[in-house]
């Protein structure tokens, strides 16, 4: 085949999506530290008129960090890890680096869109599938495009067995696909009243119950498919290579897939406890909440399990600490969410701060960090510079670890007193509190989350320093590194 | 029998099956391996061993042997 | 046997996505035939509640809102009676929200006023001293978008088979022709506001977007 001795994997589209993530990453944090701030302190809301209110923020906040910086980590590290497990180089096909290239313009263009339609309030208020009709079609042609690369790529590699790690991006781009599509079916007024009114209006297809069960079917596998599945396939590569120990079992790594795929579809409906939705389903996302606590636990001791022999690297290597501690993140959050998913501990834990705390728990503890190791693995080997301090790093870890650990436990208390207080009944059987009384409370913790979300900022602004001095003044690398990631 | 009813029964054979054919799987993989028909974690070296040029653990059919040499 | 997955990619692809749409065809799928039935008497939105609903979607209002009372005495007492799955039947999309920063509002209409929701969306610490609620001036301000809510009325009607009368219909001169109407509505609660603002843009047949929004609340009952 190619004689070329030259050949080496090309790195520019995962180039080009690192630094998106990098860029994304700080609005949408910089976005979720000010909302955080203005449930402890209102004032805030008024920073930007109309757009600067929390309502407003919120959504984009949340399409920020998951179409923005979490998908822009995705497509990143695919196009760095598929390249190497699959040993054939980008470079190799030119359609291939076209698709790339491509679909990088088409997702810029989007995640623009996204942030001036969503601040000019245009919002089908379906959580996190708030995008507007035009800008769905623009996502299914960016998704469709990294498809055509994942397949593209397969069907050229020289690797004939696919990796762990491809499992999962090919389950993350046909979950999102299946789900994206079912639950933005909407119809444009536009076009079905002919031409009346405002061309960026939709409606749903379903209604009432039917759209609630779509929309969390969808809302909950957002999370698995964006929020688990590709990051599960970053750590099964980056931490086994940047630790230069091979999985820990194979077979394990089998069985968790298939348990997942198969077992976190049905747990959708366990954000619709105690609502008009059949009880039979209900029960059905309960039970199958609690199964899903295997094959989560699977992928994350056999993680650990990797580490066997060698937590002297755990010292060593500031990038160990940030997977290993993904990792025992991840082992928090698929414990936590099974029991809120107990219908018992639901009802009182619906509707509170519990659960944006066990969301963040996840996306801070877990996505972030292993999003961040992994373009840190990466960087020496895109940019063939050593890392530009471990000093910077080691500092960046304990701010953000205590940043997760503020926001939880004090999202913990948060919602876990104003579940308590909301059915509290004096002795004659009357509510104890008005509801005024159980948002004032909460005012301490507010706070607390707000400072955590600073910290978390400021920790994510020292990685983005430390990034872009590695890509352009740090020393030279000779020869690409093997495992360990060199710094300074 | 009315549709309730079928589902039941459906969820309930539907389980004990996974259930088989889970622990069926685990066996299968142990079981081969066992008997040296199979070694799964070789595979596991594809993430550590990744340069372009290394040797691919499991190589296309056709064209393995012309794979540029030892490392 | 089993790794013959692992090396052909095409059929790994159709293996997991049938592992995955599995849960979707069991417990998705048939509860379409029968949940959304109105009950009873529901009306459709009229077009002005309709562009209140699409105000309460522009500001998320879900964010911190939610429109479903479980089936507890605790909420039955604050709220109101329990939320029935057939009193969402034309709700595109549904509205039920995940997070309660501020109380449900399914209900509201039971026991809030024009006059109240006007005072609240100026200024929410008038009501409610220590309300953490963002003041909405703009709506004030802000022009409602009542074409678009009419054109989904006929959309809705047109696809969905909700039952709206003859004269909603997808032409120019149709739209024309029911404007008065929307107006006639807005009409009456700028009414019980004292905002003169509001009043005058209604007196020139402009509807603010706080007229619409009240609409919307005060029909959730």
């Amino acid at each position: 085949m190619q004689s070329n001795a030259a050949l080496e994997y090309d790195y520019t589209v995962a180039k080009l999506f690192t630094y998106t993530a990098i860029l994304f990453g700080l609005i949408g944090m910089l976005i979720g530290t000010l909302i955080a701030s203005q449930m402890a302190f209102p004032e805030l809301n008024y920073l930007f008129g109309e757009y600067g209110t929390f309502s407003r923020l919120r959504p984009l906040h949340t399409n920020v960090v998951i179409f923005g910086f979490t998908v822009s980590g995705v497509f990143a590290t695919f196009y760095y890890l598929g390249q190497r497990v699959l040993k054939v180089s980008m470079a190799e096909s030119k359609f291939l680096m076209f698709i790339g290239k491509l679909q990088f313009v088409l997702y810029v263009i989007l995640a623009l869109g996204m942030v001036v339609s969503l601040l000019m309030g245009y919002s089908t208020s379906k959580e996190y599938a708030q995008m507007e009709w035009p800008l769905d079609l623009l996502t299914v042609v960016v998704w469709v495009l990294w498809g055509i690369s994942i397949f593209g790529l397969i069907g050229i590699r020289r690797e004939k067995s696919l990796y762990i790690s491809l499992w999962y991006y090919i389950a993350c781009f046909l979950g999102v696909a299946m789900l994206y599509l079912f639950n933005n079916m909407e119809v444009p007024t536009y076009l079905a009243s002919g031409g009346l009114g405002s061309i960026m209006h939709s409606v749903s297809m379903y209604s009432g119950t039917n759209d609630a069960l779509v929309q969390w079917w969808w809302g909950h596998n957002a999370v698995a498919f964006v929020f688990t599945v590709p990051i599960v396939a970053m750590i099964y590569y980056f931490l086994p290579k940047e630790s230069g120990q091979a999985i820990y079992s194979y077979k394990l790594s089998l069985l968790s897939f298939w348990g997942l795929m198969f077992v976190y579809l049905w747990a959708g409906s366990h954000h619709l406890l105690y609502s008009t939705v059949p009880d039979w389903m209900q029960t059905m996302g309960s039970v199958f909440s609690v199964v899903l606590i295997l094959p989560s636990w699977g992928s994350a001791i056999n993680m650990l399990l990797t580490m066997k022999g060698e937590w002297n690297q755990l010292t060593e290597n500031p990038l160990i600490k940030f997977m290993v501690l993904a990792s025992t993140f991840y082992m928090l959050s698929t414990l936590e969410g099974p029991i809120q998913a107990i219908k018992s501990v639901n009802a009182i834990a619906h509707f509170t701060d519990w659960i944006p705390g066990h969301v963040h728990d996840g996306v801070l503890g877990w996505v972030a960090f292993m999003i961040m190791s992994g373009l840190f693995h990466m960087a020496p080997r895109m940019y063939k510079r050593e890392i530009y301090s471990k000093k910077l790093m080691e500092a960046q870890f304990w701010i953000q670890t205590t940043a997760v650990v503020l926001y939880f436990t004090s999202m913990w208390i948060a919602g876990i007193t104003q579940g308590m207080m909301w059915r509290a009944v004096d002795e004659y059987g009357n509510l104890m509190y008005s509801f005024i009384d159980t948002v004032a409370v909460l005012h301490p913790y507010y706070a607390i989350r707000a400072l955590a979300g600073v910290l978390y900022v400021t920790g994510f602004v020292m990685f983005a320093y430390n990034m872009i001095k590695t890509m352009s003044s740090s020393r030279e690398l000779t020869e690409e590194p093997q495992f360990r990631s060199p710094m300074a | 029998m009315d549709i309730r009813n079928l589902q039941g029964y459906a969820s309930f054979f539907m389980t004990i099956f996974l259930v088989i054919f889970l622990y069926g799987y685990i066996i299968h993989l142990y079981r081969s391996e066992k008997k040296g028909e199979k070694d799964y974690e070789k595979y596991g070296n594809i993430a550590l061993d990744d340069e372009i040029d290394s040797t691919p653990v499991e190589s296309g059919s056709e064209h393995q042997s012309e794979k540029r040499g030892a490392k | 046997m089993f790794h013959w997955l692992e090396k052909n990619p095409f059929f790994f692809a159709v293996g997991v996505f049938i592992v995955i749409a599995f849960a979707g065809l069991i417990e998705i799928l048939p509860n379409f035939a029968e949940a959304s039935r109105p009950i009873a008497g529901l009306k459709p939105y009229t077009v002005l509640e309709l562009a209140g609903k699409n105000v309460y979607k522009k500001d998320t209002c879900i964010a911190c809102h939610s429109q479903l009372i479980r089936p507890f005495k605790s909420e039955t007492d604050r709220y109101g009676q329990v939320s029935l799955s057939g009193e969402y039947a034309y709700d595109r999309p549904f509205l039920w929200g995940s997070k309660r920063t501020g109380p449900d509002l399914h209900r509201v209409g039971n026991y809030r006023t024009t006059d109240w929701h006007e005072n609240h969306m100026w200024d929410p610490k008038s009501v409610v001293p220590q309300s953490i609620m963002p003041a909405y001036k703009h709506m004030f301000t802000n022009i409602a978008d009542i074409e678009t809510a009419y054109a989904e009325a006929v959309t809705v009607k047109n696809i969905f088979a909700t039952p709206y009368g003859d004269e909603i219909k997808g032409t120019k001169e149709a739209w024309e022709a029911y404007k008065p109407k929307v107006l006639e509505e807005a009409k009456l609660i700028a009414a019980d506001m004292k905002n003169q603002d509001v009043k005058d843009a209604v007196a020139k047949g402009e509807i603010p977007e706080i007229v619409a929004i009240i609409a919307y609340l005060n029909r959730l009952k």
